[in-house]
This record gives structure tokens, sequence and C-alpha cells, in this order.
């Protein structure tokens, strides 16, 4: 039996990371699209499903607490888990973004191959995407 | 009976609410009020205080955001360095509002931008990377150029760089391979670079 590809959505304002972290899951055999900021990714979200979501803290028009708050609300709905990357590492913030519902805050720069690791583990159940 | 012309009646003008009124009203319950007072104290220097002291505080994003529209229309050394100390905020929300406010005034930002370089909290020098990345001011280029060569932080490079990335040119090049010499071990900022030198 194949398995079915996992989808990611990457959301980032900066342009580099969402390269970089794209890069790095499309090489991990996931379907990645890419949202610039938190609005995007509810509208994308909207419209397809995803089994993991990768997503940055401080961004225009939507930021990365808000998005993951809309993400987990009745509008979307998603149970896919999500992975907060921020650059930032004050005290509060990893509890603020698992307040919003993130499965795990990761301040950059992370390791590629732990980012990896991390996505394979979190999607290794029967997966959400539609 | 020949045509009689009736008075004109006066038009209905909005009642004209003042700067006083206005300022109040930024305290009203009704976050509509406040956003409408935000608006209207445009141009108003005295109102300056005022939005700045509310501007933390305020929890409906309608109104921050009215409120740093009316602030950084000011564009005023007073307002860039009320703004700036937002960028050290735990608060996410307003960190990026109050970047975004300041990456549109460049008048009085130019001026703040030494120290912001220097902060000692890389935080606040990511966030600077974020408000040069759109201060539209013929300094902004140099100085996320050497924010890639001095800093020590590699999230400040990696932004400054992000930031740098829709005016770079082979000008440049040298400026990002030192930049990843500078960090060996940050595969992040290696791929950025290969990414930006593409």
């Amino acid at each position: 039996m194949t398995q079915t590809q996992r989808k990611a959505l990457v959301v980032d304002d900066a342009a580099t990371v969402r390269m970089y972290h794209t890069t790095l899951l499309g090489d991990a055999g996931f379907e990645v699209q890419e949202a610039a900021n938190g609005l995007e990714a509810v509208e994308a979200a909207l419209a397809t499903g995803f089994d993991l979501f990768v997503v940055d803290v401080n961004m225009p028009k939507m930021n990365g607490y808000t998005c993951v708050e809309t993400l987990r609300s009745e509008t979307v709905g998603t149970p896919a888990p999500v992975v907060m990357i921020s650059t930032e590492d004050r005290p509060g913030d990893a509890d603020r973004a698992y307040a919003a519902g993130a499965n795990l805050y990761l301040v950059k720069p992370v390791a590629p191959e732990r980012l990896v690791r991390i996505a394979r583990l979190l999607t290794s159940g029967p997966g959400v995407a539609a | 009976m020949g045509l009689v012309r009736r008075k004109a009646e006066p038009e209905q003008q909005p009642q004209a609410v003042s700067s006083d009124d206005l300022m109040r009203q930024l305290d009203d319950p009704d976050p509509e009020v406040r956003r409408v007072a935000a608006l209207g104290l445009d141009g108003v220097a005295e109102a300056v205080d005022a939005l700045l002291d509310r501007v933390a505080a305020e929890d409906a994003p309608t109104v921050r955001d009215a409120m740093l529209t009316t602030l950084a229309a000011h564009d005023t050394d007073r307002v860039a360095a009320g703004l700036a100390v937002h960028l050290a905020s735990d608060d996410a929300e307003l960190r990026t509002a109050a970047a975004e406010a300041l990456s549109s005034m460049p008048i009085s930002v130019p001026a703040l931008v030494p120290r912001l370089l220097e902060d000692p909290d890389h935080d606040v020098r990511v966030m600077t990377a974020m408000v040069l990345a759109d201060l539209p001011h013929p300094e902004s280029l140099t100085w996320l150029a050497v924010m890639i060569k001095d800093d020590p932080h590699p999230n400040v490079v990696a932004s400054a760089i992000d930031a740098l990335l829709p005016s770079l040119g082979p000008e440049h090049t040298e400026l990002l391979e030192r930049a990843v010499r500078r960090f060996p071990d940050d595969p992040f900022l290696r791929f950025t670079v290969e990414a930006a030198l593409r």
C-alpha cells in the first residue's frame, strides 16, 4: 500500500524562510504550499486540508498566534499539528503559542534534520488532509 | 401666481467635534467610537501623547490600527521614539503593528536607526530589519548592509538579507558570502545566501 503524500502549509512573511522550509519539507516528501501571512494561511486552510502547518510569529495582516487561533477555531477547525517557528525567544512566547493551539514552539534557527524529524513524527498518524 | 423662491434650507452639516471631545472618546467603551476618534485626531499634535499612552493597552485591533495610522502620519521624533519601544513588546501583534507604522515614517525614523542597530536585544534588531525593509529612505539599504556585515546574531543577519532581497545586486555578493563565513554552522543562513545569489 502506498502512503498518501502529506500536505504541509508553510506560513512566513520572509520569502527566504518560506523557501527554506518548503525545500526541507519538499525534500522530505511533503507536498508543500506557502502563505505569506496569517490571513493567506487561513484562506488556504479553508480551501485545502493540510496535515501540517509551519507558522511564523511576526507577520503583517495577521500574526502567527492569531493565525493558529483561527485555524483551531470553528471557522477552520483543523486538528492538524501546528509547529510555530520564530526568532522570538522571550519568556512567555512558547506559552502564548501553546495557548493559541500550537503543538510545538521552536526558536530559529532550527536544524534542518530536526524540523524534518518533527514534521514526520507529527504527521505519522492516518493524516487529516482532505 | 409667480414662482416663490423658497428659502434654501440649511444643509445638514455633521456637528464638528472638538479635539478635546475626540481625545475623551479614546476612552469610550465602544471600540467603533474609539476608532473614529483616533482617525479624527489626524493632524492634531496635542493628541500624540494621548494616542501613544493608549496604543499598547488598546485591545481592539481596528482601534489600534487607527491609532497607529494617525500617529504615523505625524512622523515626528516624539512619535517614532514612542512607537520604537514597542518593537520589544511581548505582544506579537503590537510589535508587528509598531514596525509597520515605523516603516511609513521616513522623516523621523532615520534618526533612531543607529540606536536600534545597537539595541542589545536581538529581537528588536530583527524587528528593525522589518522596519528598514519597507522604509522609503535612501539609506535603508545601507543600514541593512551594515546589519548583514556586522550584526553578531545570525537571525538578525538572515532578517536583513531577507529585507534586502528585492534590491540585491552583484555588488552585494561579497557581503553575503562573508555573512556565511561568519556563521559557518548556520544552515538557514547558508541557504538564504545561496537562494539570494541564485
